[in-house]
């Protein structure tokens, strides 16, 4: 038993050779391929810094000109107000609907209907947003119409004022169920030992959730919103669906990723496209970095 | 004496002797040759064989050569009858690619090459195709592709020049334009479809006696009168897909209040969007006041509003050509340009041969027949095209896409101003139009953002 094991860890580096030549290959050289392509000019020749330089002042990734403002406000303006409102949005949604349907019967088949939204491709999640916000024929526009709220009803991705925010809650909807998810399967973990002791206590239910719930949820809190976090600055297939390839109107609804697509394959600037993937990718490293050593310091 | 007699007997006896052996050895030699000679002989004999073996295994391998020389002649004359598959990517998918598909059959029916239609929108060939180019392969064989897509890869050596495939002068005038780098050709055309004006159900004007307009005021008349119907919406249904429905418009107006002229010099980026010839004889003064008023619905994906246009929640339609092959009754449609237009934009259907193909002469010929009366006959037969080839009669196109072609006539055709420039101009243009039909008040930043990305 012993010798194999030591078999085993010589030939270690063997059997994951395979598997590391695949990603030095198709990982590993792309990615450091793309790092180099953001240094050089369209004619190959090293311009340093200068193409960062450039793409990060153009207004459509930072437009802050006559701030504070409704968008278009560039989109890594965008990209940051898509964390700052769906993160903890769909978090909360969550955590919420985990607790709510924690001791209740059936619950497993309304977990399901919300995880609907998770299953569901973002393509197509997205066609769903652009439709669900049409004026006519949308099911949120008919929503304000049977609450009397007229004025509210208008085709949201048609406007910048509203565009990007009917995404943004749009995908609310569409993330919820995985935070639910994890939640739920955090709150199984908590003893119910510690609820009855709280309950003899007198603690009220919202210190209990103070004090036992959401400590105890740490780990998943720290899982859902790195996962979320990467989600979002990724951000790509709902805005590209929900427009049709277009950055929304004026350019209101754009995001880093559909903008590196723009550059990359529709004005062939693939210098500026690269600066975008560095810049994306080195955003994700940092946030993966983070969950990486929580994870592995606990 | 005596002794003499006895040595001259020795004498004797030694030159019996020596003569008796050089006869014996004398015989023996000759007796050697002899053998020698018949050795010689059979040898010689023995070669004269061997050589009539070579000789005659020469023949054979001779007679085997011309077998396999023959074999293979008939392998290439197999080969010449078996025809490979050749693939062509076009956008049309559902009932445009049944209208599509029967062009296809009559080039495999008179070239006896097989071909295969793959369904791609050039949006998915401009992500797909820079990565085939790069890595030298192509998905297609014979590709459609927007125009200034097709000039620039050329340039790049991507796409075949087709200079010698075509004749210009059997296409309308100015076809090639966004297919051509300097006097090489890159691209062909097929048919194409005209943007003609506001279309409009013919029982819905004469249900609610409407005329179409003849002068800008009656065009303003009527779109107060079609307001002013119950149930209607709003005058005019803005389709929107990428944009593009709201740049046709635009461009329409363009071209009526600034001229045919005025197109072609933003085209060539000549004249500034924020000039006053754009900024107020067609903005501010016909297009801005429309918008301002209503008469423009919000922009709605464009083949839902085509339905609920259909269905009378609006009086008009902007919308190319193509309109007359997704309604339910082509005969009730009619269709105006605004009062005064002289030019209209027709739009071709470009195509191109990948430099990595690898069934170039077969490309080719799909390529020029694409492009041949013979082809464009049967596509326009099938309706919601109109002819590139010169050579197409009128009396070919289904009688809606007669009155499409005739409304050309006497008017300017115009290559489309978008589609065109292409690159970053078209998406700016396309999403600065839809910021501008839902803000009409935000003019001058709309008009400033097209002209930072104009030629």
């Amino acid at each position: 038993m012993g010798r194999n094991r030591i078999t085993v860890k010589k030939n270690l580096p063997l059997f994951f050779s395979p598997a590391l030549i695949l990603i030095i290959f198709f990982v590993v050289f792309p990615a450091l391929q793309t790092v180099y392509i953001s240094f050089l000019s369209p004619s190959d020749e090293f311009v340093g810094f200068d193409n960062y330089a450039d793409v990060l002042s153009r207004a459509e990734i930072v437009n802050l000109e006559g701030f504070p403002k409704w968008p278009p406000l560039g989109a890594l303006i965008h990209n940051l107000i898509w964390i700052a409102i769906h993160l903890p949005l769909s978090m909360f949604s969550g955590l919420a609907l985990a607790i709510i349907l924690r001791d209740v019967k059936g619950a497993s088949i309304v977990k399901s209907a919300i995880f609907l939204g998770m299953v569901t491709p973002m393509v197509v999640g997205g066609l769903i947003l652009r439709f669900s916000f049409e004026e006519r024929v949308g099911l949120v526009n008919a929503f304000f119409n049977i609450l009397g709220f007229e004025q509210l009803t208008r085709t949201w991705t048609a406007y910048p004022e509203t565009a990007l925010f009917a995404l943004i809650f749009g995908s609310v909807w569409l993330w919820t169920g995985f935070s639910m998810i994890l939640y739920s399967a955090g709150l199984a973990t908590i003893p119910k030992d510690y609820y009855e002791a709280a309950k003899i206590d007198g603690a009220s239910p919202l210190r209990t959730f103070y004090r036992i719930t959401f400590p105890l949820l740490k780990p998943i809190t720290i899982v859902v919103i790195s996962m979320t976090l990467l989600w979002e600055l990724k951000i790509f297939d709902i805005v590209f669906a929900a427009f049709s390839g277009t950055r929304g109107p004026g350019g209101a609804g754009n995001v880093l990723a559909l903008q590196m697509w723009l550059y990359a394959f529709r004005f062939s600037e693939y210098n500026s496209a690269a600066v975008v993937a560095t810049f994306l990718t080195a955003f994700t490293l940092v946030i993966s970095v983070w969950m990486i050593r929580y994870m592995v310091k606990r | 004496m005596e002794r003499m007699e006895a040595v001259i007997a020795g004498l004797v006896v030694i030159a019996i002797i020596v003569s008796a052996s050089t006869l014996w050895y004398g015989v023996t030699v000759l007796s050697d040759v002899s053998k020698l000679t018949d050795s010689t002989a059979e040898l010689t004999s023995s070669m004269v064989d061997l050589t009539e073996e070579l000789a005659s295994l020469a023949g054979t391998v001779g007679a085997s050569l011309d077998t396999i020389e023959d074999v293979l002649a008939r392998l290439r004359a197999v080969e010449a009858t078996l025809t490979p598959t050749i693939t062509v990517i076009g956008p049309w998918a559902g009932k445009e690619m049944d209208a599509f598909l029967p062009v296809l059959d009559r080039f495999e029916a008179l070239y006896g090459i097989n071909v295969k239609y793959k369904k791609y929108r050039a949006e998915e060939l401009a992500t797909l195709l820079p990565a085939q180019f790069a890595a030298g392969k192509t998905p297609g064989d014979v590709i459609f592709m927007w125009g200034w897509w097709i000039a620039e890869n050329g340039e790049e050596g991507h796409v075949l020049d087709v200079t010698d495939l075509v004749d210009e002068a059997d296409f309308l005038n100015g076809t090639f334009d966004p297919v051509k780098v300097g006097n090489t050709i890159y691209g062909g055309a097929y048919t194409g479809k005209v943007k003609p004006g506001f279309w409009y159900r013919k029982s819905f004007f004469t249900a609610n006696g409407l005329t179409p307009p003849t002068t800008w005021a009656e065009f303003e008349t009527l779109l107060a009168d079609i307001a002013a119907i119950p149930g209607i919406v709003n005058p005019i249904a803005s389709g929107d897909g990428v944009g593009w429905p709201l740049s046709d418009i635009t461009e329409h107006f363009i071209i009526t209040y600034g001229g045919p002229q005025l197109q072609r010099d933003l085209i060539a980026g000549t004249v500034a969007w924020t000039s006053p010839e754009v900024k107020t004889t067609v903005f501010e003064e016909k297009l801005v006041p429309l918008l301002t008023a209503g008469h423009f619905s919000d922009p709605a994906e464009w083949t839902t509003i085509l339905k609920e246009w259909w269905d009378g929640d609006y009086g008009l339609y902007f919308m190319g050509s193509w309109i007359t092959g997704m309604v339910d009754d082509p005969n009730d449609l009619g269709v105006f340009s605004l009062p005064g237009c002289e030019g209209l934009v027709f739009v071709a259907d470009y195509c191109f041969i990948p430099t990595y193909t690898e069934h170039l002469d077969e490309a080719k010929e799909l390529f020029q027949f694409l492009a041949s009366e013979e082809a464009q006959r049967v596509q326009v037969a099938q309706g919601g095209h109109i002819a590139t080839n010169i050579h197409v009669s009128l009396d070919e196109y289904p009688a809606v896409d007669r009155m499409v072609a005739n409304l050309t006539t006497g008017k300017e055709v115009l290559l489309d101003l978008d589609d065109t420039i292409g690159g970053a101009f078209q998406s700016t243009f396309w999403e600065q139009l839809q910021l501008l039909w839902v803000s009409p008040g935000q003019l001058d930043a709309v008009l400033a953002a097209i002209e930072a990305v104009a030629p």
